[in-house]
């Protein structure tokens, strides 16, 4: 697995297929901070909290489209000769793998640029804690997205794109999706009253088990 | 290894491709797959690799394999010789074992030349020699080569040729498909015709109908050979002689002697120059 993590991550850099999700994050995360000092009345820098929940909600397109990166950027030739040596599951575990871990390395970086902007009068460290967590969570629900909306579970390219779209803005606006939570600020996902303590990361993970099991499983199954 | 009953289709409303494939493969044998296009050749051989799994029946035993595709059409931006390493420790191969094993396939395939140049910049032929070089570096107990020589040149052809053999001799088991019928003809152990996603095994090297008995020659009859492109056609897997006089004109006759097993081979290659015409043939 290691092997193929390392050759993964190889493809990643080496296409520079990590480029346009970093540019686009770097976007949002420069219009969020725009956003938040307007909104933000007597200092003009916004909160802690709030930046952290923004920085950690846009991961969740970011997430997605790195998945996609990754779960296209082979040909197929060469996939089939990864998956001979290894197998295709563990292959496409190890893409997966790491679609996730360079989305979560730029939700860590958006973190801490949110940092370094945002006031923190109200205290560090809870704040960050609760960013962090709202940060991972978001990253799982943008990797669940990404693999379920990609081949081999949907092939078609426009269909892909399309249902990108579609359940990106339902994380976002379905009250339940734990990026809505996230979008609607001041750290809601982790301390709201409607979320038990653990709950939304717990079903995050759950759904990226599940996305993922079905992706590798399919992998191998369904032909290019 | 075996195959235990197994089938493919690409979905659930889509036909079999590949249907109620039960065999024994034996350990040191040479398979060759025969079947027209479409027949599930190119299926049924990502399966016994294993980069395909089966929608009906499994594969059992099967040793580490080695696959090299159809064509190898790289997108990725490695260097043949970083490909190759990732690859190397993909199979198994760690530290400086991975490395000797690297660059002695970009050696014998003769592309330690390229092996700085990102894939993408190769050419056919060049991206080929990868492909077979990653299935080769661990030594693997199955090698499954779809149409692996095509697109090779002689040298990298014969040194196939000889990776094949030698994994026979290591007690493993080949699978290939090729277009050529005279390619390993004379290691051939087993032939799988492939019929409508269907196998029928026949052990042994029979000359495949059709062709010529190896031990007769064959004379083909040019018009429109260019003098340059002579030691080009004398130097045809299965040329004998090449008759002609070479001091007249620009464009001539030309008698060939070729041996009768590689007659097709020859014929087919001479189709593709431009402005050669084949005049006649016969024994």
């Amino acid at each position: 697995m290691i092997a193929l993590l390392r050759y993964q991550f190889g493809v990643l850099f080496r296409s520079h297929r990590w480029i346009l999700p970093m540019i686009g994050y770097a976007l949002l995360l420069a219009v969020g901070g725009a956003a938040g000092a307007a909104a933000a009345t007597g200092p003009v820098r916004q909160s802690l909290t709030s930046g952290l929940d923004w920085s950690a909600a846009i991961l969740v397109p970011v997430v997605a489209v790195l998945t996609r990166s990754m779960l296209t950027a082979e040909p197929g030739a060469a996939r089939a000769c990864i998956a001979t040596a290894s197998s295709p599951s563990r292959a496409q575990l190890a893409t997966l793998i790491t679609a996730f871990a360079a989305g979560a390395a730029l939700g860590l970086a958006g973190a801490g640029y949110e940092l370094l902007t945002s006031s923190h009068k109200a205290g560090l460290l809870a704040p960050l804690v609760t960013g962090l967590g709202t940060t991972l969570i978001c990253a799982l629900v943008g990797s669940a997205v990404g693999t379920l909306v990609n081949p081999p579970l949907i092939q078609h390219r426009a269909v892909a794109l399309l249902c990108t779209i579609a359940a990106v803005i339902l994380a976002w606006v379905a009250r339940i999706s734990p990026a809505n939570a996230a979008l609607r600020g001041n750290g809601a996902l982790v301390h709201s009253s409607a979320w038990p303590t653990g709950l939304p990361l717990a079903a995050a993970l759950v759904a990226v088990v599940a996305a993922w099991t079905a992706s590798c499983w399919l992998a191998g199954r369904r032909g290019e | 290894m075996r195959l235990e009953a197994v089938g493919k289709r690409y979905g659930l409303r889509q036909p079999w491709i590949v249907r109620h494939v039960t065999i024994d493969v034996a350990a040191g044998t040479l398979i060759r797959l025969e079947g027209r296009n479409g027949s599930g050749k190119s299926t049924l051989l990502r399966i016994a690799a294993g980069a395909l799994l089966p929608s009906a029946g499994r594969v059992t035993g099967r040793p580490h394999a080695g696959y090299v595709p159809e064509r190898f059409p790289s997108g990725l931006t490695f260097s043949a010789r970083e490909y190759l390493r990732h690859m190397s420790r993909i199979h198994g191969l760690a530290g400086p074992a991975g490395l000797a094993a690297v660059d002695e396939w970009l050696e014998r395939l003769g592309a330690t030349e390229y092996a700085a140049a990102p894939l993408r910049t190769l050419s056919k032929g060049m991206c080929q020699k990868v492909a077979i070089a990653q299935a080769l570096l661990s030594k693997p107990g199955l090698l499954v080569l779809d149409e692996a020589w095509t697109g090779l040149d002689q040298a990298a052809r014969g040194e196939l040729d000889a990776a094949v053999r030698e994994r026979i001799a290591a007690g493993g088991t080949v699978m290939y498909v090729d277009h050529d019928p005279a390619r390993l003809a004379s290691d051939v152990a087993e032939r799988w015709q492939l019929d409508d996603g269907e196998v029928t095994v026949r052990t042994g090297a029979a000359t495949p109908a059709g062709t010529v008995p190896v031990d007769r020659t064959v004379i083909v009859e040019l018009a429109g050979v260019e003098p340059s492109s002579l030691p080009r056609l004398e130097s045809l897997p299965g040329v004998v002689s090449v008759a002609g006089d070479r001091a007249v004109g620009e464009h001539q006759a030309v008698t060939v002697t070729v041996v009768g097993q590689h007659c097709d081979a020859v014929l087919r290659e001479l189709l593709r120059w431009d402005g050669v015409h084949v005049r006649a043939v016969r024994p």
